[in-house]
């Protein structure tokens, strides 16, 4: 497994205050890693310094083996894609017209998408199964729905890394572990390195290759549930949420508060 | 939602509509002319010698004008609805408007009322005004649409308690007259001259919307969103502000403020075609031309003496903007 993302010594905050501290970390390629962590603890700020949301103080964030640190917007997003936890409102903004939106990075300033990628973002939809709703207005579908065109997006963008900020805050259920199996299923088959925020731990080892735990801003441990037994990740997980226990059902495992 | 087929109808009927207004605005007013003696004079058959100077001189730049003027409003305030992610948001929100009419009360106060004179130093003091909000946002280091919105009410303000202190020191009788009327628009002076002398900034202003179409929907993101799509925000957002600044301020300075085209043309745009895409932008840029042709029409033709157009554009305006406001708590955009 060759690597994709690679963190050196990442320390980032708000002005003054460093609320993530010299975090190393690396993803390979075809793996989804999950950030798990309580409310504070750093997730979403990891996330932004990564995708230049908010400025490193120190430490490097290289791609492919390139420097993304302190590159200008376009140049990251041909690297780099993000999920945010909320998307914007998008009125009168027909899903085919999003999706396109992707492409951006990869057009020249003035240019408009080719007929060939109007009929690609096209199929994007349909891979997802989203094609019905190709001329529809984006601010009239479903939360599930918005956010598989967004993923639907974050494919035509074509990053190698992907990163994620709770993507399933706002779904139900039923869509929250469907938008899950999909994000597994498109890092396993494109081979992209994907970071994702989770809130739920349960999720995290459902769908997750790696669990990423951060606590008070530095990495707490790490854990593959494919290879750790049960009582490993009973220990793990305890070092942020506490008194637990750990069920199996099939070779999966959930957390539940003792 | 519309078919591509009712869409182009849509702009088929628009198009004719403000070619209808085109050609009333060319035959009304205190010499009227006739579509026939129109035909006339430019077959260049043979017509009295005075209604050719009002036609040439007077009725064409004029209506040609309109025409300008609603185009570069309505596409401008589209632009700006969408980048500044506010319906309420008119083209001169970050201080265009308010610097042009400081430009041209200096002028008038200073050179007497030259209006070629009035009309180059409201160009240039619409340019500076927005040129400092730039500035006062680099100055903060937080380059977000809010900073331009607070930044356009500071210089907004400055420019405002200038022009008040030149008012307050101007001639009541000739130049405060003046300074009002301008602030209330007119089409009265354009000339084929100065027509010809804005028509390039107009068209720069223009053209550069046109080919930033796709950016500008990628600022109707988020800014988090559009930075991670790509877009280097700080840099494309100057240079959209840019572009729709040359545009209104070479409107402006000639026209004087014309109140709620700019703000009412693309909510028209909306509400029709359900869509905030550049195609609405578009249809905003035909419904202001529309508007002012008509109430360019009506100010020349319901008085002895002409009307200012903002009166007219805002009597025009209201009704359409109550007929939004109801519409938009039935839910539709």
């Amino acid at each position: 497994m060759s690597e994709m993302l690679r963190l050196e010594a990442v320390t980032a905050g708000y002005g003054r205050k460093e609320i993530v501290r010299n975090i190393h970390l690396v993803i390979g390629e075809g793996e989804l890693c999950a950030l798990l962590g309580l409310n504070g603890s750093g997730k979403t700020t990891l996330i932004k310094a990564i995708c230049g949301l908010i400025p490193m103080e120190s430490g490097r964030c290289l791609v492919k083996g390139q420097d993304c640190t302190r590159v200008h917007e376009r140049k990251r997003a041909r690297f780099i894609s993000y999920i945010p936890q909320r998307h914007s409102k998008m009125q009168g903004v027909t899903v085919l017209d999003a999706v396109q939106m992707g492409y951006n990075p990869h057009l020249a300033l003035l240019e408009s998408p080719t007929a060939l990628q109007r009929r690609q973002a096209g199929e994007l939809l349909e891979r997802l199964g989203l094609d019905a709703l190709a001329g529809q207005d984006f601010a009239h579908l479903s939360e599930g729905q918005k956010q598989m065109v967004i993923l639907a997006r974050t494919l035509a963008q074509d990053a190698p890394v992907m990163l994620m900020d709770e993507p399933d805050s706002a779904l139900d259920f039923l869509n929250r572990n469907q938008i899950l199996g999909r994000i597994r299923e498109l890092i396993h088959r494109e081979n992209k390195a994907g970071l994702i925020t989770l809130h739920d731990p349960n999720l995290a080892l459902g769908y997750c290759d790696r669990l990423i735990l951060l606590k008070g801003g530095t990495i707490a441990g790490q854990l593959e549930p494919a290879r750790a037994t049960k009582e490993e990740i009973r220990r793990c997980l305890s070092k942020i949420y506490g008194d637990i226990a750990v069920l199996e059902h099939r070779g999966k495992y959930v957390m539940l508060m003792e | 939602m519309m078919s591509d087929r009712r869409r182009k109808q849509t702009f088929c009927a628009v198009s004719a509509l403000v070619a209808a207004a085109f050609a009333v605005s060319v035959c009304v007013g205190k010499y009227p002319l006739s579509l026939m003696e129109i035909w006339t004079i430019l077959t260049g058959g043979e017509i009295a010698e005075i209604k050719r100077s009002v036609f040439y001189t007077l009725r064409l730049p004029r209506t040609w004008m309109a025409l300008l003027a609603g185009v570069g409003l309505g596409m401008a305030g589209a632009v700006y609805q969408i980048i500044f992610k506010n319906p309420l948001a008119a083209p001169d929100i970050i201080g265009v408007a308010n610097g042009a009419n400081l430009g041209a009360a200096v002028a008038i106060v200073l050179f007497g009322y030259n209006t070629l004179f009035t009309a180059a130093s409201a160009f240039v003091g619409g340019m500076l005004v927005v040129m400092l909000v730039i500035a006062l946002v680099r100055a903060t280091g937080n380059p977000s649409t809010t900073t331009y919105i607070l930044g356009g009410i500071i210089l907004k303000a400055v420019s405002e308690a200038c022009i008040m202190l030149l008012k307050f020191f101007a001639d009541p009788e000739r130049q405060l007259a003046a300074i009002e009327y301008w602030s209330m628009g007119s089409l009265g002076n354009v000339t084929a001259f100065k027509l010809l002398v804005i028509l390039p900034f107009f068209l720069v202003g223009l053209t550069g919307l046109v080919l930033m179409r796709r950016q500008v929907a990628l600022l109707g993101l988020e800014e988090e969103e559009s930075r991670t799509l790509g877009v280097r925000v700080g840099l494309i957002r100057v240079t959209v502000l840019g572009f729709s600044t040359l545009l209104i301020a070479s409107v402006i300075c000639l026209t004087g403020l014309i109140s709620f085209v700019g703000l009412i043309a693309p909510h028209i745009a909306r509400l029709i075609l359900k869509r905030t895409s550049f195609a609405a932008c578009i249809l905003a840029s035909l419904a202001g031309a529309f508007i002012l042709l008509v109430a360019d029409c009506l100010a020349r033709s319901i008085h002895s003496a002409e009307i200012p157009i903002s009166i007219l554009t805002t009597f025009i305006g209201v009704p359409c903007l109550i007929y939004f406001m109801r519409s938009r708590k039935a839910g539709r955009i």
